[in-house]
Formats: structure tokens, sequence, C-alpha cells
């Protein structure tokens, strides 16, 4: 070890100490409070399965509120995205809309929830939009990224036999960044489910409404059973995104045959 | 007896339909101070099979992109069918229709079908709602399998490119460009990547459309060997200047400045001059 890596260690753990009485970490709290978490387990345990429907039902509200919420905000998204592409625009039409851009990404999505909730009032409607603007932030940087590292032979090939702009986006632009579009939103919803499922603590509706109520007023047994059921979204949306993937994202940027009805 | 005024160094001595591509004294650069080309002269008769030969690094891809307006020289003249390449010029975006360009690595479009990929030559064609909703029209379709059906893809018109072997990409690419109803096609090493036999089939297969369209091809390469067995024109381009033109008239070979050449001293000379 360089006396150099040892001024770096030092300084990140005299940091660590100051920000830790600054917030006040403290082990002792942490170890006193296990006790606590024994009981809301012990309570959890004892989970009321007449609320399953309700918990399902909810969770299916949160699906639909996931998917309108990409699906627009991908629509939104896309043509944001070619109108921020170095490669397809000149400064003054890429730059400002990648600084609206960045500033949509600046707020999570809770935050717009909230926002949304103080607008259209609080409900699923608000979420929807929370979902969407957050969908769009980024979408629309992922895909120009995508667009702009496409390879720039098919673009050079096309564009000298003298096509307009438009045609050049619709059959070579779009054709070559499909396939990452396809796992991007596939990615953005499975996202969207679990962003989804917290908006709810603000008020925007879907299944974290319910486990904050639940939570509020220290009915741990029911909220467990909505947690079990967004636990369990979550990791089958996981699993079938990931087999999608494999099965018309991987294969296909391969090279190998892909078999499709 | 009128007088005719003359400029001290005129662009081009003769003015004839015959020319195609005419360059005077052009030079690029990539920045201010390395130039990519130094005073070349050109001048291609149409209908010409011509090859421009050099090293990597000599500048032949930017003298073929010089001729589609893909670059743009820093000093000189080009004109294309007396029209000066300019992607901004109506004129120029009109000829460009007609000028097939294959790039070195073809540029053709990954995800989608041979059938796809050669209609897009046709794109000059179709009005804004067509091409808008991707509808080609019946007589540009049955066109494209016919092209295809030339190059020697018949029944693959559907297959994906990414499915397909280095030669048959570079068959596509030919489709799409004969697709343009070209009267030129740029080719910039369309073969380098290819064995000896495939490279000699897509050769044919690019003489042969040359000679059913009339077209004007000009080709770039590193094998001077394949430029002689094909081109009725070698230039040799060495370090951004043109170091050679000879004529190809079947075993005869012509260079325009010291006369009557053999293959072997041709090849003498090359790769004297560019294994340096």
């Amino acid at each position: 070890m360089t006396p150099k890596n040892n001024i770096v260690i030092g300084i990140i753990l005299a940091l660590l100490v100051v920000a830790s009485y600054n917030v006040e970490v403290s082990p002792v709290e942490f170890v006193e409070g296990l006790p606590n978490l024994m009981i809301v387990i012990e309570e959890m345990v004892a989970v009321e399965p007449k609320y399953i429907p309700t918990a399902l039902w909810a969770m299916f509200e949160t699906i639909q509120m996931a998917f309108i919420g990409t699906v627009i905000g991908i629509a939104i998204a896309l043509p944001l995205s070619l109108l921020s592409a170095r490669n397809l625009n000149s400064k003054f039409v890429y730059a400002p809309i990648r600084a609206l851009l960045a500033a949509i990404r600046t707020f999570p999505s809770i935050l717009w929830a909230l926002l949304f909730v103080i607008m259209v009032g609080s409900g699923t409607f608000a979420g929807v939009l929370a979902i969407t603007m957050y969908t769009i932030g980024f979408i629309a940087k992922l895909q120009y990224e995508v667009i702009e590292t496409i390879d720039s032979d098919p673009m050079d090939a096309v564009s000298s036999i003298g096509v307009s702009k438009v045609q050049l986006i619709s059959y070579v632009v779009i054709p070559e960044s499909a396939s990452h579009l396809l796992s991007q939103m596939l990615y953005m919803f499975d996202y969207n489910i679990r962003q989804t499922s917290i908006l709810g603590l603000v008020g925007a509706g879907g299944i974290g409404f319910y486990i904050i109520n639940y939570i509020k007023f220290f009915e741990y047994g029911k909220a467990a059973i909505f947690m079990l059921v967004v636990l369990i979204t979550v990791l089958v949306i996981d699993w079938a995104s990931v087999k999608i993937r494999d099965k018309y994202i991987i294969k296909s940027q391969h090279g190998m045959e892909v078999t499709t009805k | 007896m009128k007088q005719i005024q003359m400029t001290k160094n005129p662009p081009f001595s003769l003015i004839s339909t015959k020319k195609i591509i005419q360059m005077s004294d052009v030079w690029t650069s990539y920045d201010s101070k390395n130039f990519a080309l130094e005073g070349i002269n050109l001048s291609i008769d149409r209908g010409t099979n011509y090859s421009i030969v050099g090293q990597s690094g000599s500048g032949k891809s930017t003298l073929l992109k010089l001729m589609n307006s893909m670059m743009i020289p820093s000093k000189g003249i080009i004109k294309i069918d007396y029209i000066t390449p300019n992607m901004n010029d109506k004129k120029f975006k009109k000829m460009m229709h007609t000028i097939g360009y294959i790039p070195q690595n073809l540029g053709l479009i990954k995800n989608t079908t041979i059938l796809e990929n050669v209609l897009i030559g046709s794109l000059p064609r179709l009005n804004k709602i067509q091409s808008l909703l991707k509808k080609f029209p019946e007589h540009e379709i049955k066109e494209a399998k016919r092209i295809i059906q030339l190059v020697g893809l018949m029944g693959k018109e559907y297959r994906k490119i990414y499915m397909l072997s280095g030669g048959e990409k570079r068959r596509v690419a030919i489709a799409r460009a004969l697709m343009q109803k070209p009267t030129i096609l740029l080719a910039d090493e369309i073969v380098s990547e290819l064995d000896h036999v495939t490279a000699r089939e897509i050769m044919d297969l690019i003489v042969d459309a040359q000679k059913r369209m009339n077209l004007t091809a000009i080709m770039v390469h590193h094998d001077m060997q394949l430029a002689l067995e094909y081109a009725n024109r070698v230039a040799v381009i060495k370090e951004g200047r043109k170091i050679l033109e000879i004529g190809v008239e079947g075993d005869n070979i012509v260079d325009f400045q010291t006369g009557d050449m053999t293959t072997e001293e041709i090849m003498e000379m090359y790769s004297d001059d560019t294994k340096k």
C-alpha cells in the first residue's frame, strides 16, 4: 500500500465519521430497534387471506397505470429523441430539447407524482402522469444515445442517394435502432411497475396507497399481503422480460435465425 | 478573326459530353494542415470501368466521396456531368438519385430484408405519402425482384441481412445501387475482404450490369491485379497524389506519360511505390 492510498482511505474514513455524526447514524439505536422489527414481522406473519383479491386487483390497477404511462411516455419520447440526436440535427434544435429532457430527469417519479396530485388531485391519473413524465425523460435520453451510435455507413449510403431527412429517419434510423428500443421498452415497463407501486405513498393511486394506509394504522398483517403481491409480481415480470429479451432481442442481434410466427 | 479568350490554366482543355467526371487540381483536408488529397486531376469517360488503386490511407476513399458530395474539396474544381457536387444544390441532389454509392462496409440495414434494402434505391421516385406509409408501388417491387434475380439472390428476397454471407451482402448492396437506375456506380473496396473466387464473381456481376445499363463504374481497390483484370483505366493514388494513370485495352497497358508498359512493370512500379 502506497502512502497516497493511505491518505485517500484516511480522508474517506474521516468523511464517513463526519457525515454519520451529521445525519445521526447510530449503530446502538439500530440494535436497540431490532425488537421493534420483530414485532412488525410477527404481525405480518398473521396475514389475512381475505384481502388477497383486493391486493390482486390493486396490483392489476398498478400494472395498468404503469402500462399507460410507459406507452404514452414512449410515444412522446421517440420524436423528442430524434430531435435531440446530434447526428440528425443542428445545435439549435438538439440543445434546447436536451436541456428540457435533463430538467425532466432531475425529478424522481415520486416528486412528479406529488406535483400532479396537486394539479389533478389524488388518484391514479396523477400516478399515470408521473410515470409518463419519468418515461419521457429516460427513454428519450436512452434512445438518442442509441441513435447517435448508429453505424454511419448505412446513413452515408442512403443519404448519398439524395433522400429526404424524413426518409432517412424512417428507412435507416428507426430500423437500425429498433432492437434497442424494444429492449428499452421492456426495461422501462418493468421499472415503471416498481415505481408505480410506491406512488400511492403520495396519494397517486396504485397498490402503494393501500400499503401506506395499512401501515399508518398499524395493520401490518394486511400491509404484508399487499407487499407480498408486489414482490411476486415484480419477480414474475423480471423473469418474463428476461425471457422475452433472450428470445427476440439477443438472438436477432447475434444474427441467429429468429423464429416468429 | 474572333478571338477566344482563355484563362491561363483552363480547368478542362476539352469540353465534350463524353466526360462524365472531371476533377481539376482538387485538394481536400480533414483539418487545415494535413491534406488527404493533393492536386488531383482526373477525367473519366462515360461508360468506363475506372479503378482507383492505393494502399489504405492513400486518400482513395476520399476521392470517391468527392464524386457524390459526401465530401467537399477545400480547393479545386469537380464536375459530375458538368454539375458541381453539392448536396444543397437541387440540380445535384437530383443527380444523386442516379449515383449509386457502396461504402466499404456496404451500409445495409441489418434488421431488414433483402427486398427492403433494395427498395431503398427507389426512394427518390416515391411520393411523400408512399414513402411515409412505406407503400412501394407494385412496379417498383417487381423491378426490385427483377434486380434481386439479376444479382443472383432469387428466392431470398425476404431474408434478413444479418443472415447473409459476405458475398451475398455485396450482391444486395449492388442491387440497391442498381435499383437507383444509376448512371454512375461508386464502390469502395467492395471485394477486398472476399476470397479470390467470390471476388471475381462480384466483379463479373458489376461488369455485366455495367454493360447492360451503360454505367460508369468507379471502383476503389487495393489489389492491383484485380484492377488490371477488370478496369479500362487504373489510377494509382499514393499519399494523396495520383502517381500513375494507365489505360487497359485487352492485354495492352498504356501509361499516359511513358508509353506502353507490361503488367510486370506496372506491378513492380506499384509495389515499389506503395510498400515503401
